[in-house]
């Protein structure tokens, strides 16, 4: 079966947020825009496996996501090991509340280990359900919704913005979480 | 698993986002990381990407059928 017009012009149209999951993982725009190469390529030589009406781009993550693994795997983790580096670099000065600077938000992103990153990536960026990002990750819903909540809890530690919550209405929040399981 | 008991702070339904949503709108975290995934998106595609598809499209063994 040849591939149908609607699946390419589906494609085309999730470029970008692949490009931007491919960033996020990668943390480079080089090999994030080979990373997409390659998940187009294989998308296509398995278009048939797309079943219609099912979440394209759930399925063009899950792609993605397993060849990022792939090559890091075959790459022997390089990347990883930079972790002492990037927090020596690291001199986040405390902002203001609601001045957060990009690149700082951007390093302290960087600074989470990948899991971490790509949940709360999926979850509060790429506009995915939790259960959405448990099939994009293989995993399961509860282990999304505790990388969520401890890539946030580090970003804020990172950010040292842990007072965030006592100012706006999220402050009822923060107290059910305070006082849930870690404790 | 089931485990809609668990962390009931973030939210049942993650598609509506509420005010109790960690990483919702009341959420500087949450704000930044949609500000930098935007950004992201936002980006330019290079060429590179529908030309890619141009040339597995003409690949293609069955595309002149049907």
């Amino acid at each position: 079966m040849a591939v149908s017009q609607g699946f390419k012009t589906d494609l085309l149209g999730s470029i970008p947020s692949l490009r931007a999951f491919a960033v996020s993982l990668t943390q480079n725009a080089d090999r994030a825009d080979d990373l997409v190469q390659e998940t187009l390529v294989k998308a296509w030589d398995k278009h048939e496996s797309f079943q219609m009406g099912t979440n394209l781009k759930a399925w063009l993550f899950t792609i993605l996501r397993n060849e990022f693994y792939s090559q890091m795997r075959k790459r022997g983790r390089e990347v990883q090991d930079s972790d002492g580096v990037m927090t020596a670099r690291l001199a986040v000065h405390p902002p203001q509340l609601g001045q957060l600077d990009l690149k700082d938000f951007r390093v302290a992103l960087e600074r989470l280990p990948e899991d971490q990153r790509e949940a709360i990536i999926l979850i509060g960026a790429s506009g995915f359900s939790y259960e959405e990002a448990a099939e994009i990750c293989g995993c399961a819903v509860g282990t999304i919704k505790s990388r969520v909540s401890r890539a946030r809890a580090k970003l804020q530690e990172i950010l040292k913005i842990s007072g965030e919550d006592e100012y706006g209405p999220d402050a009822i929040s923060a107290q059910v979480m305070a006082s849930s399981p870690t404790t | 698993m089931k485990d809609t008991t668990q962390h009931m702070a973030m939210g049942g339904n993650p598609r509506r986002r509420s005010p109790r949503d960690p990483l919702g709108a009341n959420s500087e975290i949450g704000r930044k990381l949609k500000q930098y995934y935007d950004d992201l998106v936002s980006d330019e595609v290079p060429d590179r990407f529908a030309q890619l598809l141009m040339q597995l499209e003409q690949a293609e063994p069955s595309a002149k059928k049907g």
